[in-house]
């Protein structure tokens, strides 16, 4: 029988560093004289340390280099580097119509995805009932939520195509009609987009919902009954005030999910038609691996870095009663 | 009077399950409806070429083929961005739950200088979107001659700020006394966090690490600028090109086929952990 002990474990884990013990020994005698906070702050540090060195590589010294690139005419492959000041954002502001274009992209994404939350809200509720099976439902609609954007996009690409190659189309041709050019025509591109992004990620919602249902005490739904309330009423005064923080967990994840929309967009039209679901970060994509310019890219970068603080920002403090503040 | 109360108490618990079949019958319905798109993609995978070619727009494998499904669990390519797959995420998935949990551990427990500033800046890493970095991550990667390796693919995102916030959450949880006594005993924190800490925080570790692993597995635009020759796809991206290879005219079931076999190891994975995952979305978005 084998018998599994951690302490063990470790025990002939630190047994292999004893061969350090020469140069460890003295070290420790020196750092038992030190202050106690002395002593804690070097520990920390060296516990600190392996994170901290991959989170400055990683995380903070690309940020202060984002910033720094942006300001340079700059391409892909390094030989032509050129400090141009400020000109990558005029000329992003005030004369890229194609950026423009991808901005209101985004928030037109980011307004119809907002949806998702509700359709969420829907599904909770249409779960949250003790009756026997229902568990296997759930799983159901959170199951795409796990599968890559490459596989979802792949089958709604399929089921919207354009021509008869296209599940709908293929349908509706048994009649004689259609077809509907779902991925050729740049609304419906948008629409079906939106409905793929909302296919794909509506089980997150319906499960943070769900969780919130389960932790409204069901003392105050007794209550109201005694009190008299119906079954609507009880959804005004209790249901949904008890939703608030899930709700407002939602909307900034959901905001931010959307704005940063690329991979359904990559997979199912590559921006068209006609550049029609260009997102902001399918144009950074382009700008800098199609036509290698990484400055110019940058600064696409930056600017919705910042629009995405401003709006983190704006939530935070919106939702601040909600307890997500800090 | 009992018989007749108990009469009417059986008649009303079976009106109600009459009730309640009926609902999970509507459920059922709908929800056979939403998956409608995946379950023809699973037949669709089924159906031979010339089939499909007539009338796409069917539910029945008839004629049926497993010719598709053949061209894709024999092709060595498919395995082999599985593989890689596999390892990038397992190793991420390892990498960031060590590196983050020893910075949590100083976090919660130790007393140090500069720790609120350093905590502060850590936090503020949430707040940093992807886009913010990956350029001159890229950059990084394309001048150390990096790209292309699974290196690659594992090493950005390990220092998740998310994974140590919600680390030291718990970690600061846990009874101070059981340090203590280990600590009267003559035990080195590493001990202490090794023995004592890490396995009490096994519900919390393992939530962390089936989403991170499923966040790297999914993980879309960084491998898809990184790795650009076919030998380093994660299956991912793997799928992307075969599929804009095959496109939408040839090989319509092998493409399917294709897309139902990158989701599989994902969907085995899912039903391994299914409660874990369900519970743990709860613990990972912080809402209780």
């Amino acid at each position: 029988m084998i018998s599994f002990s951690v302490e063990r474990m470790v025990d002939s884990l630190f047994g292999l560093f004893e061969v350090f013990n020469p140069i460890v020994e003295p070290y420790r005698r020196f750092h038992e004289k030190l202050p106690p906070k002395i002593q804690q702050t070097i520990t920390a540090f060296l516990f600190i340390l392996p994170f901290g060195i991959l989170y400055a590589i990683f995380t903070i010294l690309p940020i202060f280099q984002t910033f720094y690139i942006s300001l340079h005419k700059w391409e892909i492959m390094g030989t032509n580097i050129r400090y141009i000041g400020l000109k990558n954002f005029e000329r992003l502001l005030t004369r890229d119509t194609q950026f423009h274009q991808a901005f209101e992209q985004t928030i037109l994404f980011v307004a119809l995805t907002i949806p998702i939350i509700f359709v969420g809200l829907f599904f909770a509720l249409m779960l949250n009932r003790p009756i026997r099976g229902i568990g296997i439902f759930r799983t159901i609609f959170y199951l795409p939520n796990i599968i890559a954007v490459t596989v979802i996009g792949l089958i709604w690409s399929r089921v919207f195509a354009s021509s008869g190659r296209g599940l709908i189309n293929a349908f509706l041709e048994q009649f004689g009609a259609g077809p509907i050019p779902f991925l050729d025509q740049g609304d419906l591109a948008t629409l079906v987009v939106s409905f793929t992004t909302l296919w794909w990620t509506v089980g997150f919602s319906m499960l943070i919902f769900l969780a919130g249902l389960q932790d409204i005490s069901q003392a105050l739904y007794d209550a109201a009954k005694v009190d008299g309330a119906n079954r609507r009423q009880q959804f005004r005064h209790i249901t949904i005030p008890g939703l608030r923080r899930p709700f407002a967990f939602l909307c900034i994840l959901q905001v931010i999910a959307s704005f940063q929309i690329f991979g359904q967009v990559d997979v199912m039209t590559r921006g068209g038609p006609a550049g029609n679901t260009r997102t902001i970060v399918y144009n950074i994509f382009e700008t800098t691996f199609l036509y290698f310019q990484v400055g110019y890219g940058t600064a696409m970068a930056v600017i919705m870095f910042a629009v995405l603080l401003v709006i983190s920002i704006i939530q935070l403090i919106a939702f601040r009663d909600q307890g997500l503040g800090n | 009077m009992t018989s007749v109360g108990a009469k009417l108490k059986r008649e009303r618990q079976q009106q109600e399950n009459r009730r309640n079949r009926l609902y999970v019958a509507a459920v059922a319905l709908f929800a056979f409806i939403w998956m409608l798109p995946v379950l023809w993609t699973v037949v669709t995978s089924f159906r031979p070429e010339p089939a499909l070619q007539r009338n796409l727009a069917s539910l029945i494998p008839h004629p049926f083929t497993t010719e598709n499904w053949s061209f894709i669990l024999g092709s060595s390519q498919l395995w082999k961005w599985v593989g890689n797959s596999v390892f990038v995420s397992t190793t991420h998935t390892l990498a960031q739950l060590t590196v983050c949990s020893l910075a949590a551990y100083a976090f919660a427990r130790l007393d140090f200088y500069f720790k609120r500033i350093l905590y502060v800046l850590v936090l503020a890493g949430l707040m940093v979107p992807f886009e913010a970095t990956f350029l001159p991550v890229y950059l990084l990667f394309a001048n150390l001659d990096l790209h292309n390796t699974l290196i690659a693919l594992i090493l950005p995102g390990i220092a998740s700020s998310f994974a140590v916030f919600l680390l030291t959450q718990f970690f600061r949880g846990i009874p101070l006394e059981l340090e203590e006594a280990a600590m009267m005993d003559g035990a080195s924190r590493m001990r202490i966090f090794l023995t004592i800490i890490l396995p009490l925080s096994t519900p919390v570790i393992t939530a962390l690490a089936i989403f991170t692993f499923l966040g790297n597995w999914n993980s879309y635009l960084w491998p898809l600028i990184s790795a650009t020759t076919t030998e380093v796809y994660t299956i991912v991206i793997g799928l992307r090109k075969i599929s804009q290879a095959w496109g939408f005219v040839d090989f319509y079931g092998r493409n399917m086929a294709a897309a139902v076999f990158t989701a599989m190891p994902i969907i085995i994975f899912f039903f391994i952990f299914q409660r874990r995952i369900i519970s743990g979305i709860a613990i990972n978005s912080g809402i209780k």
